[in-house]
Order: structure tokens, then C-alpha cells, then sequence
């Protein structure tokens, strides 16, 4: 039961909610598209928050993503002992970034100014991302070569979701931690369009081969 | 050549009383909104000064600006690269304390306190936080040289900091400021979001509230920190020059409540292929180079290119009857904030003739000329103006307090009924019917010769027009139930 949950609805709803909730809040609600940055209010600790966290989980997620989207290529690039260790040692230290990074950002969240200017939602997303770093570090440590076993069973199973035949055989055998992990990744993914998670959909690239000013006319000039 | 048309603001310092009325109306206005309490668009700062936010003019602590490196004009803070990757953590950008802690009193304690054995007090309350505080700075903490010692003296134009000691050398003026709305503004290109952009009618520079992410480069760039971030709503906002107000034809909200009738507001036809060669200029050149992309409205030839521009008729007669076109280019009297911060801005300023040296032997001089000292008597030291006008540069600094000194001997001359020697007046670029006019702005200037501010053309924007048509409110392109 608890596994159809994990393993099907939830994921469902989730991607259902981000989907299309997500444009809809683009559309109407676009003046609350933010990453409501508090730097402005306390900067001393959210450097060593922010940045080992985005560092850390940006470049985690690119990996989720190509393991994902090229299984095979990651396999062959895996066979070799050393290079999975390698591999592995730099995920687990990206992992220690997200970790030392939230715990920052929640401490600085309760314990400074920026508490006043704080609402549910705040809290809401920081214990997410927590979440998925103390299940990931976990992982890391104690169901060790995760990269290798990701692949056979993770990545098959969010195949078998996209086309629709979920097979929650595939992950049904797994350890505890990893079920909270991918509960914590479709949370993270149905809360996306209702809270400043948000912020990381539209990383801003274009700008870096236009001209420096931007003018906008009412009536485009003929020349 | 592409000629463009911009509105354009004047300070005439001389005037400024530094009453505030301006900053005030503005926040009344446009600020006075949760986020936004600790902003001043306007604000008036004294100087010599720390000002707003605390020494906001000193580039190697906010890195605001642009910078010349071998061909290339960068911005001081950061490349492109590194834009992305200090999106996360903004090393340079000014924090709350530097501008100060927004704070209320708490007057309900007054009539809500019920009996008790003391008198009630209004304490303090943070408007962020909501808790008591102690109140440590405001937005205009040095008024009046106050705590100089700790301000004044560290102003970054300052040479000499005896001076504020010296109590016959000691001198101040107010300085008002608003967004330049540059031609060059660095905020617009540090926005990796493109939210920033300049108006091409009008040269307003507005931040999109619908495309800004709040990513705060914006605020960084800005060498005059007239960018703000609002911590409520999560994105940049500044100073719009009262567009909604402009656009119709009515002065904005700070230069109409001007006690000093210090301000005056009209259209600059500008070429804007000639911005590249202005931030390129060495320093010495910065204000002459600036000047030279100002156009002469009268020129036949310049009213033919903006025509082809799509400049508007209406704009182009506002322009020919311009005060500021006027002030900035045909009397250069009127000068730019700190040109070298290489935006271009495009608020002018006109230096305050100060008061004379209080030393005796200059008290006798004075006497001899009429009691009209000549700009070696004024208090202001031209190398302080210069700092903050002309990037150092004191000769078009003397230049125009000359100007400002030669009318006044030839006004007090054609009040008395005496003769004056007009190869004086020539010699300062003036003749009779230019000293008349300069003379006329500079004292009588009613409304209407301090503003000519034509009505914007949004009946150009027809097709949008027909969109905005039954859409709810102002300029929310969404249907009347919100979206989808
Ligand atoms: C890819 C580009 C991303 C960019 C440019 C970005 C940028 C930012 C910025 C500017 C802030 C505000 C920091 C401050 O207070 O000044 C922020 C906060 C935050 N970001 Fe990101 N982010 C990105 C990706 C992500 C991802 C992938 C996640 C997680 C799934 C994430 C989670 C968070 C969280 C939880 C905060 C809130 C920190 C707090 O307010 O306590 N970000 N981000
Ligand atoms: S002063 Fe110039 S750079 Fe600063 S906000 Fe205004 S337009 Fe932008
Ligand atoms: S209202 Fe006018 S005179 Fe008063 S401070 Fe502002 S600019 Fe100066």
C-alpha cells in the first residue's frame, strides 16, 4: 500500500500539479516569481548557505538528470572500479555541500532576523530540500555504489511511470532511505508551482549574447 | 546619426533649501508600501556627506559602475560570466544597514496605554520586524553636517578634511537625488533576466515587475544605489520619474512639490550612436563628450533625422522650448553627477554659487566688486564641485560659475539703471536676450517655464490598444477572471 502511494500517486499528482499548475501560475501570477532573497536582511550566514547548497545541489541534480536521460552511456562510463569510486566521491562531497548548506539556512531561517519576514511556506521548502540531503548523504554512505544501482532500478522505474505502466517491483526492495528520498523529490515537485521553488525554472542565459541595454519602444521604429 | 528624445531633469542647487518636500512626496506616492519603507527614490542628501545608502559613492566598496578596460567598457563589479556564477550570493550588494533599519513609533501606546504611574512613551518598533529597536541611522542621518567627524569628513570627494574645521573654510549644500535614467545605465546591463529596460520614447528606465526574479544585480551595478531591492515582494523597483504623471503632461510628483523651485523638467533630442564615444572619453572629457551628443532642437537638420525617427511632432516643439536643452548645452551650467561612474546620466545639475570665505580680508574684497564676490571668494572649493560634476575637471567647473557671476553683475546693473560693459556678458557666451532668459530660469521660472513636458503618444500602441480594452486595471494584460 505504502508503496503505491510512494511509487504511483503521489508521483502522479505530482507531475499533474507541475505540470499544470506551474503555467497557470506563470500566467496570472507571474508578480510572485521570485527566489525571495534575503541577503538584503542577513548576509553573513547565507553565504555559507546558499552557496555550498546550490553548488551542491545544482550540479547533484545535472547528474540525476544524465543518468536519467542516458542510462547506457553512464553504465559503460561506470565499469571501471576506479572511476566509479571517483564519481562516487564527488557526489558524496557535493552531498556534504547540500547538507551543511541547508542546515545553514534553517538555522539562519529560526535564529536571525530573517525569521520576522518568514511564513510557512519558507519553512515548508527548507525542510524539503533538508529532507532530500540527510536521505541522500544517507544513501551515499550506507547503501553505498548508488550511482551503479540507480540506474537498474531507479531509472527503469520513472521509465515505467512516463509510459504510463508503473512497476513498483523495480523499487518495492529498497532500503527505507530511499523511499523518503524520492517521496521528498515529488513533494518537492507538487510544491513547486505554489511556492518560490519556482525561482529555478528560468535560469537566466539569453542575456549573455545580447547587447548590454535593452530599450523597449510602444511603436517599433522603422530602422 | 539616430536622434532620440528624452525628459530630462534639472537641479538648480543654488535653491535647494533641503526641506525634503520631495522625498516626501515621492514616498507618499510611491513607496510607502511594506518592502519598500526603508526606499527613498528621492531622497536629499547633505554634502560633503556620507548620503544614501552610507558613502555610496565609494566604488571600490560597491563596486557600482562601469569601468574602462583597454578598448572595452565593462561593468566594475562583474563579467558576464561571473554573473552567473554570483547569482547565488551577492559578494557586493549593500544590506540593509547600509541604507538604515526602517523604523515607527508605537502611537497607539499613547491613547491605548490605560492608567498607569509613568507617562506613556512611543517607542520605536522596527517596520520589518515589528520590535522594539534602537534607532542607529536614517535616511538622512548626516543633515546638516551632523556627525561630522564620522561622515562629512569621509566623504569620498573630500581632499581636505580640515575644512570641516575650519569654521571660516566649513561648507555645505544639499544635494537632491532621483535616478538618472542614464543612457548608459549599468543596471539594465547587469539584469540577466532582462527585466530592466530603457523607454525609447521618453528614456525612462523601469524594472518589468512581471520578468524580474529578484536576482539583485541590479542593485549592485548601480553606481548611484538607485536600484532597490524589496524584500517583500522579492523583486528590484526604483524610481519610474512619475510616468503616469509625465505621460500626461504633469510634472512629477518631486519636482512639482519643489519648495526651492529648484527643478526643471523638459526634452533633450540626444544621438544615441554617440554614447559610445562618451564612455569611452578620458576623464577630463566625460562632461564635453556628453554635452556633444545633445542636440540643438533648432537645427533644421537634427528636427528632420528626429522626424524620421519617429520622434513626435509635440515633442520636438516641447524640445525647442526646453529648459533643460537650455541650461544643460546652450548656457553649460548644468552638469552630470559623476560623470566618470560612465552610465551617462541623465539628471543635471546646476553648482551652488555658496556663500563667500568668512575671512576678513575677503569681507574688504568683496566690497570692491560690488558686493558680488568672484568665484575665488565662494566657499564651495571649485575642486570639490568638480569632483562631484565633472570628474575632476575644474575648468568647465569655473566656466559656468562665471557665467552665473557675469549676470548677476549684468542684472544688478540693468536694475540700478547703470551701464554695463556687454563684451563681459560675450565673453561668458552670453548676450542680452540669453541673460535674460537664464535670469528668468533661475529666478522668476514659473510652472510652466520650469516644465515643458509634452504628453506621451500611446494612441501609437493601437493594436495594444484594442487589448487593454476591458482587461482589468493598469497595464495587466490578463483577462478579466485572471489568466487561463
Ligand atoms: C539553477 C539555478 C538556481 C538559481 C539561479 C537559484 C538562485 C537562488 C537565489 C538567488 C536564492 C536566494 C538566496 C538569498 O536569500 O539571497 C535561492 C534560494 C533558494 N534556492 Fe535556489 N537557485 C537555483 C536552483 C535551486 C534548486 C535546484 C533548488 C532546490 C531544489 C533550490 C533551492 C533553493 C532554496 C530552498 C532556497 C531558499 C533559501 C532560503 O531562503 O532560506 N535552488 N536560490
Ligand atoms: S541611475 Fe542609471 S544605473 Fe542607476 S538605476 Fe538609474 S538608470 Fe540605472
Ligand atoms: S523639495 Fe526642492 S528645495 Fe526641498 S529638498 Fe527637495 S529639491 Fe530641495
Amino acid at each position: 500500500m505504502f508503496d503505491l502511494l510512494i511509487f504511483v500517486a503521489i508521483p502522479y499528482i505530482s507531475i499533474a500539479l507541475a505540470l499544470f499548475v506551474t503555467p497557470y501560475r506563470y500566467l496570472s501570477g507571474r508578480l510572485t516569481w521570485s527566489a525571495y532573497s534575503t541577503q538584503f536582511l542577513e548576509r553573513k550566514s547565507l553565504f555559507w548557505g546558499s552557496v555550498p547548497w546550490h553548488y551542491g545541489v545544482v550540479i547533484l541534480l545535472i547528474g540525476h538528470a544524465i543518468g536519467f536521460l542516458f542510462p547506457s552511456a553512464v553504465q559503460s562510463l561506470l565499469s571501471s572500479m576506479t572511476r566509479l569510486f571517483v564519481m562516487e566521491s564527488i557526489a558524496l562531497g557535493l552531498g556534504l555541500l547540500t547538507l551543511l548548506g541547508t542546515f545553514v539556512l534553517l538555522f539562519r531561517r529560526v535564529f536571525t532576523g530573517v525569521r520576522a519576514v518568514s511564513n510557512i511556506a519558507d519553512y515548508i521548502v527548507l525542510l524539503l530540500v533538508l529532507n532530500q540531503a540527510i536521505t541522500g548523504v544517507y544513501m551515499g554512505i550506507f547503501a553505498r555504489w548508488g550511482m551503479e544501482w540507480y540506474l537498474h532500478t531507479a531509472v527503469p522505474w520513472l521509465y515505467s511511470l512516463l509510459t504510463f505502466q508503473p512497476n513498483v517491483a523495480l523499487v518495492s526492495g529498497l532500503p527505507l532511505a530511499f523511499k523518503i528520498h524520492v517521496l521528498g523529490a515529488f513533494l518537492i515537485l507538487a510544491f513547486l508551482p505554489f511556492t518560490k521553488f519556482v525561482h529555478f525554472l528560468f535560469f537566466p542565459v539569453g542575456y549573455l549574447t545580447e547587447p548590454p541595454i535593452l530599450y523597449r519602444w510602444v511603436k517599433r521604429r522603422k530602422a | 546619426m539616430d536622434v532620440r528624445a528624452q525628459l530630462v531633469m534639472v537641479f538648480n542647487l543654488d535653491k535647494c533649501l533641503g526641506c525634503h518636500t520631495c522625498s516626501i512626496s515621492c514616498k507618499n506616492i510611491w513607496t510607502d508600501r511594506k518592502g519598500a519603507e526603508y526606499m527613498w527614490w528621492n531622497n536629499v542628501e547633505t554634502k560633503p556627506g556620507a548620503g544614501y545608502p552610507r558613502f555610496w559613492e565609494d566604488q571600490e566598496k560597491y563596486r557600482g559602475g562601469w569601468v574602462v578596460k583597454g578598448n572595452n567598457v565593462k561593468l566594475k563589479a562583474f563579467g558576464k560570466l561571473s554573473i552567473l556564477l554570483n547569482i547565488f550570493y551577492q559578494p557586493h550588494m549593500p544590506k540593509l544597514e547600509d541604507y538604515y533599519h526602517p523604523w515607527t513609533y508605537e502611537y497607539s501606546k499613547l491613547y491605548e496605554g490605560g492608567e498607569e504611574d509613568d507617562q506613556p512613551v512611543a517607542e520605536p518598533v522596527s517596520l520589518i520586524t515589528g520590535e522594539k529597536i534602537e534607532i542607529e541611522s536614517g535616511p538622512n542621518w548626516d543633515d546638516d553636517l551632523g556627525g561630522s567627524p564620522l561622515y562629512a569628513e569621509n566623504d569620498v570627494n573630500l581632499e581636505e578634511r580640515r575644512i570641516l574645521n575650519t569654521f571660516s573654510r566649513l561648507f555645505m549644500f544639499y544635494l537632491p537625488r532621483i535616478c538618472n535614467h542614464c543612457l548608459n545605465p549599468a543596471c539594465v546591463a547587469a539584469c540577466p533576466q532582462r527585466a530592466i529596460y530603457k523607454r525609447g520614447e521618453d528614456g525612462v528606465v523601469l524594472v518589468d515587475q512581471n520578468t524580474c526574479r529578484g536576482w539583485r544585480f541590479c542593485v549592485t551595478a548601480c553606481p548611484y544605489k538607485k536600484v532597490y531591492y524589496n524584500w517583500n515582494t522579492g523583486k528590484s523597483e526604483k524610481c519610474i520619474f512619475c510616468y503616469p504623471r509625465t505621460e500626461t503632461g504633469q510634472a512629477n510628483a518631486c519636482a512639482h512639490s519643489c519648495v526651492g523651485k529648484i527643478r526643471h523638467v523638459g526634452v533633450v533630442l540626444y544621438d544615441a550612436d554617440g554614447i559610445d564615444d562618451v564612455i569611452r572619453a578620458r576623464e577630463k572629457d566625460l562632461v564635453d563628450a556628453q554635452r556633444r551628443i545633445i542636440l540643438d532642437p533648432n537645427n533644421e537638420n537634427i528636427v528632420r533625422l528626429a522626424r524620421e525617427n519617429g520622434v513626435p511632432e509635440s515633442w520636438i516643439q516641447a524640445a525647442k522650448t526646453s529648459p533643460a536643452y537650455d541650461l544643460i548645452k546652450r548656457f553649460e551650467v548644468a552638469f552630470p553627477l559623476h560623470p566618470e561612474f560612465r552610465t551617462v546620466p541623465m539628471t543635471f545639475y546646476i553648482p551652488p554659487l555658496s556663500p563667500i570665505l568668512a575671512t576678513q580680508k575677503i569681507a574688504y574684497e568683496v566690497e570692491d566688486c560690488q558686493e558680488i564676490p568672484t568665484k575665488d571668494m565662494l566657499r564651495v572649493p571649485a575642486k570639490y564641485l568638480s569632483r562631484l560634476f565633472s570628474a575632476g575637471n575644474e575648468e568647465v567647473i569655473h566656466e559656468a560659475l562665471d557665467r552665473m557671476i557675469v549676470l548677476r553683475h549684468y542684472m544688478r546693473a540693468k536694475n540700478l539703471g547703470e551701464s554695463f560693459d556687454e563684451s563681459l556678458l560675450r565673453k561668458s557666451g552670453l548676450t542680452e536676450d540669453r541673460a535674460e532668459r537664464l535670469y528668468r530660469l533661475f529666478t522668476l521660472a514659473s510652472y510652466d517655464d520650469r516644465f515643458a513636458i509634452p504628453p506621451a503618444h500611446r494612441e501609437y500602441d493601437a493594436k495594444d490598444v484594442e487589448q487593454r480594452k476591458g482587461a482589468k486595471g493598469f497595464g495587466v494584460l490578463t483577462g478579466p477572471r485572471g489568466g487561463l
